[in-house]
Formats: structure tokens, sequence, C-alpha cells
């Protein structure tokens, strides 16, 4: 196993695409940058791209499915391709999903590129694999991170919105019931200021934690602002949430990192169908509960 | 092809501390049985632990294992230790070539016969020889893919230890360059196997 170079290019990959009796092909074209440096680009590659684009996003899934179509093509044995990510750092992949265990880390070191066994696939086509798994890992990250709050992997404002949008809607046209929650830290800010940001941060991320594991599977759990966090129950009724809420309890004392809160809550269709209403309700609840010094 | 909610798990495993790698085994019927991660960190307790809470998250009974791949990872070759080429020449007037490569501050040089393919070819395993590596290969085949300017030149080597024959392809400015550059390609993956020669 060793690496390989790469090729780059200025501009954007070309292809020309021929239509044959009803089948599509996509033909592979050199391209040449400012320095007359060539790409090359593998047909088949091209053709699991435009499959896999058909009907979802490039992501972790599409780098397996290129690894084990080269392995067929070649009749590898294994293949492990190694790209660098400015996020991620050195990120390995193997054939089948299969670990890359710390003796073929040592073989195959740091150096970005394909490896495979046996060693006979060309170059160029190397190049050509991991560019596509870098830029699978690349655009996998930008669609996490678009719908994910950066500090907690859970879900952001926007893709709360979102949800709180169709699961009113359902409730409107079904009558669906379910529970809007709006929690809030107590004395978050004192937690900053005393112990410094990055405690906040490992208090946030934790409560975070906590959240998933206090839901069931098909509820939300977003961070919609500092310490403020939204979760939406769905087909549930008043008193969900308060056995939410213990569990919610008891999963901050497990991570032994357990911070006061405050909640408020609203139910659909009860309370209101329009998400902008459920929202003013169940944050007037809190406001008001906080006030009162309750939880 | 895997779920979404598998490579969300996997895109949240890989972006812990020191993550280079994951590996999922499942059970016959499907469930996760076992989450490892090759981690190159220094605090493997925390990443465990993060670890094992998004596992825990995503399949509650699977086990999760860290190896640890510590100064295992060899560090990143500096553009410094690569073989570079500081000179190909051409004379017109005799067909010969020579080839200088640069490596680690040394030059290997080569100098072969027969024209600008096969000469830049030959002259190029000379180089290598002579900047101290051991080449179990000859040269089979040298060929332009279209004997016109601009195209790509592939080299064919043949293993004298009857491993598999290695063939390389680029395009440069002239055929010379190309050849020298498709015989290092050729080459690539085995040279960086080879401790070289003091």
């Amino acid at each position: 196993m060793a690496t390989t170079g790469s090729a780059t290019t200025t501009e954007s990959p070309r292809a020309e695409v021929e239509v044959d009796a009803g089948v599509l092909s996509i033909m592979p074209t050199m391209t040449e940058d400012a320095e007359g440096e060539g790409g090359y680009y593998e047909p088949w590659l091209f053709q699991t791209m435009l499959g896999v684009l058909a009907d979802r996003e490039l992501g972790i899934g599409f780098i397996y499915s290129v690894l084990d179509l080269l392995a067929q093509r070649h009749g590898l044995s294994d293949v492990v391709v190694v790209v660098r990510h400015e996020s991620f750092g050195t990120q390995m992949f193997r054939l089948g999903g299969e670990v890359v265990t710390p003796d073929v880390v040592a073989r195959v070191g740091a150096e970005p590129g394909l490896y495979c066994e046996p060693d006979n696939v060309p170059q160029m086509e190397c190049d050509a694999v991991r560019t596509a798994c870098h830029v699978a890992l690349s655009l996998h990250l930008a669609r996490f991170s678009a719908s994910h709050d950066w500090l907690t992997n859970i879900a952001n404002r926007r893709s709360f919105e979102d949800a709180l949008d169709s699961a009113a809607a359902r409730s409107s046209r079904y009558d669906w019931a379910f529970t809007l929650i709006l929690l809030d830290l107590n004395d978050f800010k004192k937690v900053n200021d005393r112990d410094g940001h990055m405690a906040g941060d490992v208090l946030l991320k934790q409560f975070g934690f906590a959240l998933r594991q206090a839901v069931r599977s098909g509820d939300t759990v977003a961070r919609i602002g500092g310490d403020e966090f939204a979760v939406i129950l769905s087909k549930a009724e008043g008193h969900d949430s308060s056995d939410f809420v213990e569990r919610l309890r008891k999963s901050l004392i497990e991570l032994g990192n357990y911070v006061e809160f405050t909640i408020g809550t609203a139910l659909a269709p009860r309370d209101s169908t329009d998400p902008g209403e459920l929202y003013g309700i169940a944050d007037h609840r809190l406001r008001k509960r906080k006030g009162g010094g309750r939880t | 092809m895997i779920s979404r909610i598998e490579e969300d798990f996997e895109i949240e495993l890989r972006s812990l501390n020191g993550v280079l790698s994951v590996g999922i085994s499942r059970h016959e019927n499907d469930d996760v049985d076992v989450v490892t991660l090759v981690v190159n960190s220094k605090d493997h307790v925390a990443t465990r632990s993060e670890a094992s809470h998004i596992a825990g998250l995503y399949y509650p009974d699977a086990t999760v294992v860290i190896e640890d791949a510590n100064g295992v990872l060899s560090p990143q070759r500096s553009d410094g230790t690569r073989i570079a080429l500081v000179k190909a020449d051409y004379d017109t007037s005799d067909g010969i070539c020579e080839v200088q490569l640069a490596f680690e501050g040394r030059i290997g040089k080569g100098r072969a016969g027969s024209g600008p393919l096969i000469g830049g070819a030959e002259a190029t395993l000379e180089a290598l020889r002579n900047l101290g590596y051991e080449i179990p290969f000859s040269l089979m085949t040298v060929t332009n893919v279209t004997n016109g300017r601009d195209w790509p030149v592939i080299v064919t080597l043949r293993s004298l230890t009857n491993d598999a024959d290695r063939f390389g392809i680029a395009r440069a400015d002239d055929d010379l360059l190309s050849a020298v550059k498709a015989t290092l390609d050729a080459l690539n993956r085995f040279l960086s196997t080879l401790e070289i020669r003091s």
C-alpha cells in the first residue's frame, strides 16, 4: 500500500453526456487548469455519484459504496482511503465499513491517498476516488452543520422551526396531539462568569446529551438560543411532559453535572395549532414560572 | 448503502477529537454489537466517554471499543522528502536522455539512448538506482497514447521477481517529461514502501 498524488483542477469536472438507444452514459473527459495539468474523471464514479444524488445527498454511505465498487472492478481484497479534512483532520475509511486498525494505520500513514490490496489500480483512478470521497465527507458535514447546533449536535433553531411547523400542520389536519416544551437553564450566566465559558460550553453540551437521552424516537430536541432549548414530544399529552422532565432530571444526575432548569409547555391542538401561537404560549408560561422561581 | 441515521451516527463519532476511523460490527439479527474507534489522541478517557454517550443514543446495547493509534500514525511527509525531478534533457544529435532526480538533498543521475520515450524511462530507472533504490523492474513498454503531442504516455515495467507488472501514466509538456513522470508514477507506490540504501 502506498500513497497517491492528486490532480487539482481549477475548473469543475466536465462530462459529455451521450444518449444512445435509451441508455444514458457519461464519457470520461480530460480537463485542464491554468497550468495545463489534466484531470481524469472515471465514468463509473460519475454514474455512482449521479445514482446517489438521484434520491439522496452524498455522504459517508457514498464513500463506502465507492470503495465497494472499486474493489469489485479491480478484484481488491482491501481498500483504505485517507482523507485530510479541514474540520475533521485525518479520516480513514475502509472497504465494507471495517475499522482501520492501528497496524493498518501505521502502514498507510497520514498522507491522503488510496491504498489497495493488490496494488493494481491506476493512479488517476485512485486520485479520482480519493477526491470524490473528500467531496462526499465535506457535503455530509455541510448538510449536518446546516441542521444541527455545532456545540450540542442537536437540531438548531431553523430545524426546530421546520419541525414545529410540520407538527402543527399535522395536528391541525389530523387532530394529532403533541407537546411543545421550552427549557431555560437557571443561572447559566453565573456559571459562565464564575467558571468561564469553557465550563459553560461543557454544561450546555451535557444538557443537550441529557435531552437526547430523555426523549423517545420521533421527538425533536433543539438548541434555539444560548441556554434555551426546545423539545417537541410527538403524540404526547400533558402528563407525558412530566414523565419527560423526570427522565431529563435522571439523565442529568447520571451525567454528573446537574443543572436546574425552567420549562414552559404548550399543548396542541388543545392550546392552538398555530406554531407561532404555541411558541408564544410556551414562552409565556416559561417566563411566568421563571419569575416565580419554579421549575 | 447505509441509512441516513447510520451516516449521522458515524459523522458524530468522527467529529470527536482524534478519531481516525470507525468500525461497526453487527449481530446476525443486524443489531449493532460493537462500535470500534481508532483514536490518535492522548485523552482517550474523554473520547471514550463521549463516544459511549453518542453510541448510547443510537444503539443503547452496543459496546464501545477504543483502539490506540497514538504514535502509530507516521508524521506527514514534507515536500522536501519527496523525490523531485531536477533535470530532464534530450540531446537530439545523439538521441541520449539525461534525467536527474533529487531526494533529501542528494542527486541521482541517469542516462539512456533510444529517444525521449524509451530513453526517458530508462534514464529515470537509472537515476533512481543511482539514488540508492533497489528497483527490481525492467522497462517493458513506453507508449504515447495517440502518437501525437499533448497526450499521455504510458510506461509498463516488468517485475524481475515475479511480482505484478506495474504501469504508470502521465502527461507533461513533452514526451521526455511525460515518460519520466509516467515511470515515477508506475513506481510511486512501490518506492514509498522501500527503505533507501545509504
